[in-house]
């Protein structure tokens, strides 16, 4: 399939507000499950947009920026990894394939980003040494661009180049690699799992997780059926929690 | 201290206007050298023009404003509200108990913020969502728009109530936080622990023949638990998270280079 300059055009400017967002609002423009399906939708192929991009966000669900730790760009990678796919004829693994690698090597552009802004906050320090409160405004609304740019600046001359890309790519890479890649694919979901596992209290409430684990495992149950009963589970635990402490402090009264 | 006499300078007018500065803001300026700080300058510029009306005063103001902050971005409408409440009690008299006090908040709200809006609130509404759109149903894509909004709304809730609560914020909120995290937590482990075996795919194609005899690998492994494998792998990234100087960068590339090695010893496929 052909891209038209207007779908390029369309999805960069997608790319622009998105980490601005993921920055603020975080209405999940800036998540790769929207920024693959939005690709998808511009592109004509939804089903594929929608799969690469909620492969792409379970494997980053636990990945954030924690104290301004860069991250892999998934969410651009989402948009080029579907499109790619799409302009090719290829399949979702495919677009995953590809996309981890892009989204790995953008991680330097979020780098270049934060430090480009050290620049803005320096000129902002010499408006505040004049009392100027609308030149500091100024200089973190100035943000937006090296922002915005980092994101959409890639999506769109990989998406212009994209044949070009595209057929290097599947010129060059060899089977051997292809294959592990769709492969690292599927796996890659852990580490969103393990790393909310290093964020939540496992050691005191491992046992919860077992349960979760059992009704998906053994009895095939949905996720929103397991969010169910963990939420009675919860909901339990906080009311018989209150309850002995009530207890024992009506005990107290009593000594 | 005329000032603090003459009562509130401070508007529910100007309150506004900092929530919707910290919540569109906080972050674009995020920078190596001082991370939110010139965010959170930009944030509470609307009541320093209340407070400061000399050009002294307002410099001295933005430059303590801009030194360096860094929390959960939900958390910071509680610092920046109580912030407001502090200065416009005691002015800037005092510069280093409000940058105390600001840097001295910033770090335990950000150890429940990062629990609560990132961690619980992606292990629920990003894996259901992914989930579903996983199925193929569109409104999957869509659904994250809700609660995001309904966190915006917490957010503008924020700003007032840490306003309202000024100095007293840290300890008060902390405490009745603790209980909701709890809760919270149970739930998000419970939904993590379904996730694994439904998002995380690893089929073992090895078969091994003796004789006229073939045994699956995958069929032995499904009698003894199902998804071991996906399981073995979540449990291996968990390990080597916990190591030190082990980041997630790290973590994405082992894994990749364990897909590529499996595949190509036909242990995975």
């Amino acid at each position: 399939m052909h891209i038209a300059l207007w779908q390029i055009l369309l999805l960069s400017a997608y790319a622009f507000i998105a980490q601005p967002d993921a920055l603020s609002l975080q209405l999940s423009i800036g998540f790769p499950l929207m920024s693959g399906f939005f690709t998808g939708l511009v592109l004509g192929n939804v089903q594929m947009g929608l799969t690469v991009g909620a492969t792409l966000q379970l494997m980053v669900l636990g990945v954030n920026t924690y104290g301004g730790a860069t991250v892999p760009d998934f969410m651009s990678a989402a948009i080029m990894g579907t499109a790619f796919a799409i302009i090719s004829g290829q399949d979702v693994e495919f677009a995953i394939g590809i996309a981890l690698p892009i989204g790995l090597l953008l991680t330097q552009l979020d780098i270049l980003t934060r430090m480009i802004n050290v620049y803005f906050l320096h000129k902002a320090g010499r408006y505040a040494d004049e009392g100027d409160a609308d030149g500091v405004s100024r200089m973190n609304i100035l943000g937006i661009i090296p922002w915005g740019l980092s994101r959409a600046l890639p999506v769109f001359l990989g998406l212009y180049f994209g044949n070009e890309v595209v057929s290097a790519i599947t010129n060059y890479l060899p089977q051997w690699l292809m294959g592990g890649l769709k492969v690292a694919g599927g796996i890659l979901p852990a580490m969103g799992i393990a790393i909310l596992m290093r964020y939540l209290p496992l050691k005191k409430f491992y046992p919860f997780m077992i349960i979760g684990f059992v009704l998906a495992a053994y009895l095939k149950m949905s996720l929103i059926g397991i969010a169910l009963i963990g939420f009675a589970i919860a909901a339990a635990y906080l009311y018989l929690k209150n309850d002995l402490k009530a207890q024992s402090e009506g005990g107290d009264i009593d000594d | 201290m005329t000032e603090a006499q003459t009562g509130k300078k401070i508007t529910k007018r100007d309150l506004v206007k900092v929530f919707w500065r910290n919540l569109l803001g906080l972050q674009l300026g995020w920078n190596y050298e001082s991370m939110q700080g010139l965010g959170y300058c930009y944030s509470i510029i609307p009541a320093l023009k209340k407070l400061y009306k000399t050009k002294e005063e307002m410099s001295k103001a933005l430059k303590l404003h801009l030194q360096l902050f860094n929390t959960t971005p939900a958390m910071s409408h509680l610092i920046v509200g109580a912030d407001i409440a502090i200065e416009e009690e005691y002015g800037l008299e005092n510069e280093e108990t409000i940058s105390a006090i600001k840097t001295g908040m910033m770090g335990p709200f950000a150890g429940i913020g990062d629990t609560v809006f990132v961690a619980i609130y992606r292990s629920l509404v990003f894996s259901i969502a992914s989930y579903m759109a996983l199925q193929g149903n569109v409104i999957g894509a869509l659904i994250p728009i809700i609660p995001a909004i309904a966190i915006c709304w917490v957010r503008y809730e924020f700003t007032m109530l840490g306003y309202q609560q000024g100095r007293k914020i840290a300890l008060d909120f902390a405490s009745q936080l603790k209980e909701l995290t709890e809760g919270a937590s149970i739930l998000g482990l419970t939904v993590i622990g379904g996730l694994a075996p439904t998002v995380v795919t690893a089929n073992v194609p090895l078969v091994f023949k003796n004789g006229d005899v073939e045994f699956k690998l995958q069929e032995m492994l499904d009698t003894i638990m199902p998804s071991m494998v996906p399981v073995a792998i979540v449990l291996i990234s968990y390990w080597l998270l916990g190591k030190k100087g082990f980041n997630s960068t790290k973590l994405i590339i082992f894994l990749l280079i364990l897909g590529v090695v499996l595949y190509n010893l036909k242990i995975l496929g």
